[in-house]
């Protein structure tokens, strides 16, 4: 893939990022943990791709590396065409405009020391953009478009309630009109009655900027709600990426289907008639993933290729994805 | 059926810097027994801190104000340390959220669960205690529980861990257990296998189970009857499948209204409750909810609205559900019409 | 009916009414004051380290006297005294060197009495009083005076010393002067050691922290090398190359104090860096000293006082002990070291010389220690009520 589709805000491809385990050298070698072992995927300008799986598939780090907290092992990024994975803090400073982050703890992600108003300020402070009056102007509008009024901005975050904080968060990380945010678990500490005006507030700016999003989550019914595209990663590795109707009216990988079996249905009626096809065991240990489809400990079809050869990703039709040696 | 715990009018405050925030405000309810009730509400809404107030499991910022809590015969909030300490673990045990934090990193699963079985079992030999131990975690279907026996909590994941907890709680046999937001900090996959595994346990034991959690849809996968709560205060008490095919309170409609459901189209919008939950150091005079609710009216701001028994099991704080209530933008009046 | 009608008109709810918050608008330093301000031991310490500051600061402008004012003629004299009382009815005393000193009544100082004659066998003084003489006997101990029938006297009458409300010392100056010199330079060294501590050490902490790996490395290794060298050598080779001196002492105790701030800033600042407030501030392009001052360090700040403040007792002992081992202050300059010194050639005599400089050595360590015990539990997160 050389040429440039302009289409495309975000291309990611072959990423690989392993973490050192720290200690343990006993014969020379050291044990990576495989946190993403080469995920491909794009974006479309304007587009949501949603990017699901279960605590320590990886998720969390491919957002981290690819707005560059991490440095990637390998493979490549390529913001709006420009090619990032290589580029020094500094170099990346004037790309960071482009590029923002919204953090799934909303009392982590901002500083207690700080009030409101110097948090969501920062992005202009650190770009230089405007005087302190302008940019305080600047975070008061932000402000009332996120709900949040001028009183608030002279208050410290820990004063405010979940969703209101994130709300800060989401200032923080819009006020410089960045073309792509990638939103790692943004409502997955959130209450469900201020998940749904989190996810609107997200989708409303996106409808009236045009932003893009790479939203990270691990709850299935919100992401398909959000997303046009869904990515479903498990211990470091995509395994099924499609339409996100199609994804959900027909997962072909077990996986997929299981993960989507096991999410709670709000309705008792339905709750009883639910099939038992969960997934049975634990995750296992990305320092040491399976051979072969690495899926295949806790897949209930596994057959003995599964074990001995890794499943490549290919289209099975229309776009949709799939990473199984079942699947044809 | 005859309630095995009793909680009325209960109240707990904390003494903050900032004042007192009155987490609780008057919350009744009762268990029966071999049920599994679910308390459900967000954060803050007082769920559970009015389980540590039945168990005097609260900092020593907070304390119980008013309210009785009946379980056997005795008033649990009026116990001295070392009596609460005998219905705690032994006759009403609890889960946590954190599973991590409530074991002790140094000492092996096996001693761990070992030790609550003692501490009520005196006089039990280190074979039998051993024995019951492996049978515990085979019945949370803790695999190999001979071998697993010796680990330590760091070597056993989120979901194993939680298992641990549970097989600790059943280790007293304990005739009330309390599961505090279990599955809150596990993957949907690993929580299904422990919401399967609670479903089976009490199909096994018929014990009566209070479950708290902020997801309608874990309560609907698991409880028998379900009681929302809302600013320190029960909104909405009923069985599980009224709860949901008729809500009687704005709140909870509001509730299931902004969970995407599986039909839920994409071009559509989420209908979301505006606004932030009410800060406790000051609720509103009224009903807690005014603020957010859409069909509120002046009287909702100043009074607290009273409850409505809609039929045995099912009752409910709301002034819209009062004879007096106008029919306009009045959801319950329409439904009553039709 | 109208009013009914009211009640059941549509509530219009606000969007202020929605995001209240109603906790008081407090920062961050108001909240920790508030809280410090419930601990009664905390606020104990902060009287006490007020009042030895206006004790040495403003103590010896109101004096005309200086610390090193030598009176010969009181030597040694206590704080409070018991005195014979003459037939004429006014008050001597006798002092350890056995001279009688003429005192008013109400506890002022007079003229010491002029020696006639010293008769070594029958062991007797003799010393010009006005037109009188008056002799002092002794031949038994304790010696006395003897009045006019030869009788031994009992000195009875009990006063306070007015002229020296804490006494003298050996070489007859103002202990109270002194008290408040010694004061002065112990809290001068204390705050000078700490200021420096707390600049190198969150600095040097804090860039090992942020920037980690080989760097980390390489400066906690220096940090372990140079917490290994013995004070005390460190400080007498100092003082080889600088002199005795206060400059010398501070600079002992602030080149080496730095390490703990910079393992406890190091360590902050390693749990710090990995919170999502840090990475948003990094993924923001904030730079990286912007980072370091205004994110990690002020959250830091908690552990960074509780060190700092409990750095300060640490510092007055150390100075105190130098100074006691003679490797301190020069004389005549007065520190709480030198003076506890000074007191013990003479501590069963006088015992009060070596009193005031120990009871002023311990409470202000109390006061700090008061007030850092303090700070730790208000700056505590988890502790918050």
């Amino acid at each position: 893939m050389s040429g440039t589709n302009p289409e495309l805000i975000l291309e990611v491809r072959d990423l690989t990022m392993h973490f050192p385990v720290p200690g343990k050298r006993i014969d020379g070698k050291r044990p990576v943990v495989h946190a993403v072992d080469g995920v491909s995927f794009s974006i479309r300008r304007g587009h949501t791709l949603g990017l699901v799986g279960e605590s320590g598939c990886g998720k969390s780090t491919c957002a981290r590396t690819i707005i560059r907290i991490y440095d990637p092992t390998s493979g490549q990024i390529k913001l709006d065409g420009q090619n990032i994975e290589n580029l020094t803090q500094a170099q990346l400073k004037p790309l960071r405009q482009k590029m923002q982050m919204i953090f799934q703890d909303p009392y982590a992600s901002l500083n207690a020391r700080m009030t409101v108003r110097d948090i969501v300020a920062e992005p202009l402070a650190a770009h230089g953009i405007g005087t302190e009056r302008e940019r305080t102007e600047r975070v008061h509008e932000m402000l009332a478009k996120v709900g949040l009024s001028k009183e608030h901005a002279n208050r410290y975050a820990h004063e405010f309630s979940g969703g209101q904080r994130q709300r800060v968060g989401i200032s923080r990380a819009l006020i410089l009109h960045p073309e792509l945010v990638i939103c790692d678990e943004p409502i997955s500490a959130l209450d469900v009655s201020i998940q749904a005006q989190v996810v609107n507030l997200l989708k409303d700016i996106q409808d009236e900027w045009g932003i893009t999003y790479l939203f990270i989550a691990h709850d299935l019914s919100m992401v398909r709600y959000v997303s046009d595209d869904v990515g479903v990663m498990y211990l470091g590795k995509l395994v099924e990426l499609a339409d996100s109707d199609e994804i959900y009216a027909h997962p072909l990988h077990p996986y997929t289907q299981g993960l989507l079996a096991s999410i709670p249905v709000p309705s008792p009626r339905l709750a009883r008639q639910k099939e038992e096809v969960s997934i049975e065991g634990d995750i296992p240990s990305p320092i040491a993933p399976p051979t072969g489809c690495r899926f295949h400990t806790r897949c209930r079809y596994a057959q003995p290729i599964c074990s001995q050869e890794e499943p490549v990703m290919r289209d099975v039709g229309g776009g949709h994805q799939v990473a199984c040696h079942l699947c044809k | 059926m005859e309630p095995i715990l009793e909680v009325k009018d209960l109240h707990t405050n904390f003494y903050t810097s900032n004042g007192v925030v009155q987490a609780v405000r008057g919350v009744s309810f009762s268990l029966e027994k071999g049920e599994i009730l679910g308390i459900v509400g967000e954060s803050g809404s007082g769920k559970s801190v009015t389980c540590m107030s039945i168990l005097q499991l609260l900092s020593n910022t907070a304390r119980v104000t008013q309210g009785e809590v009946h379980f056997q015969g005795k008033n649990l909030v009026t116990l001295n340390k070392k009596e609460i300490r005998q219905i705690r673990g032994g006759k009403i045990s609890m889960v946590f959220q954190d599973p991590m934090s409530s074991l002790n990193p140094l000492m092996r699963i096996g001693e761990q669960i070992g030790e609550m079985i003692r501490e009520h079992n005196r006089g039990m030999s280190k074979k039998e205690v051993e024995a019951e131990v492996v049978r515990l975690m085979g019945l949370v279907r803790i695999p190999e529980p001979e071998k697993r026996l010796r680990s330590f909590p760091h070597e056993f994941s989120g979901g194993m861990r939680q298992r641990v907890m549970i097989a600790m709680a059943l280790a007293c046999q304990p005739d009330v257990l309390i599961a505090d937001e279990p599955t809150t900090a596990l993957d949907v996959t690993i929580q299904d296998q422990i919401l399967k595994l609670m479903r089976s346990l009490q199909k096994e034991f018929q014990r009566s189970v209070i479950f708290i959690t902020h997801d309608l849809g874990v309560v609907a996968e698991l409880c028998s009857r379900v009681i929302v709560m809302y600013g320190g205060l029960i909104m909405e008490e009923a069985l599980i499948d009224d709860l949901f095919e008729h809500p009687a309170h704005p709140y909870t409609m509001g509730l299931l209204r902004s969970i995407p459901g599986a039909s839920q189209d994409r071009s559509q919008r989420l209908v979301p409750i505006p606004g932030s939950p009410p800060d406790m150091l000051n609720p509103p005079k009224g009903c807690p909810f005014v603020h957010r609710c859409p069909y509120a009216r002046n009287i909702c701001a100043q009074e607290l609205p009273p409850y409505t028994q809609l039929d045995a099991t099912h009752r409910s704080m709301c002034w819209l559900l009062s004879p007096d209530a106008p029919a306009d933008n009045n959801p319950f009046k329409e439904v009553r019409e039709n | 009916m109208e009013e009914k009608k009211e009640l059941w008109a549509p509530f219009v709810a606000t969007d202020e009414g929605r995001e209240k918050i109603w906790s008081k608008e407090r920062s961050f330093a108001q909240d920790v004051w508030f809280r410090f301000r419930h601990k009664k031991s905390a606020l104990l310490g902060l009287v006490l380290i007020g009042l030895s500051l206006v004790f040495a600061l403003a103590g010896p402008l109101m004096t005309t006297r200086s610390y090193s004012d030598q009176t010969l003629d009181y030597v040694s004299i206590p704080p409070w005294f018991r005195v014979y009382t003459m037939e004429d009815g006014t008050f001597l005393y006798l002092t350890s060197s056995m001279r009688p000193i003429q005192v008013a009544e109400d506890g002022t100082l007079g003229a010491p009495l002029v020696r006639i004659q010293d008769d070594m066998v029958t062991k007797k003084i003799t010393y010009e009083y006005g037109a009188d003489v008056v002799t002092v006997d002794y031949s038994q101990k304790p010696p006395a005076i003897l009045d006019a029938a030869g009788q031994r006297m009992t000195a009875g009458k009990m006063v306070w010393n007015k002229t020296y409300p804490l006494g003298t010392d050996n070489l007859g100056r103002d202990l109270l002067v002194r008290l408040m010199y010694g004061a002065r330079i112990s809290l001068l060294v204390a705050f000078v050691a700490a200021a420096i501590n707390l600049v190198i050490g969150v600095l040097y902490g804090g860039v090992a922290g942020y920037f980690g790996g080989n760097v980390d490395l390489v400066m906690m290794r220096i940090v372990d090398v140079i917490s290994t060298i013995p004070l005390t050598l460190y400080v007498i080779l100092i003082m080889v190359v600088m002199g005795q001196g206060l400059h010398s002492i501070i600079i002992a105790l602030s080149s080496v104090y730095w390490v703990d701030m910079a393992r406890v800033v190091r360590g902050q600042v390693l749990s710090l860096k990995g919170q999502e407030f840090v990475y948003a501030a990094r993924t923001i392009g904030s730079s990286t000293g912007k980072i370091l001052l205004s994110h990690l360090i002020p959250n830091a700040m908690g552990p960074i006082l509780v060190t700092a403040t409990m750095l300060i007792p640490s510092a007055i002992f150390m100075e105190a002990f130098l100074s006691f081992i003679g490797l301190g202050i020069p004389a005549p300059m007065a520190s709480l070291g030198t003076m506890c010194n000074d007191a013990i050639a003479a501590l069963r005599v006088c015992p009060y010389q070596l009193f005031w400089p120990a009871v002023a050595i311990c409470l202000i360590m109390f006061a700090f220690n008061f007030v850092g015990d303090g700070l730790r539990d208000a700056l505590d997160p988890k502790l918050k009520k």
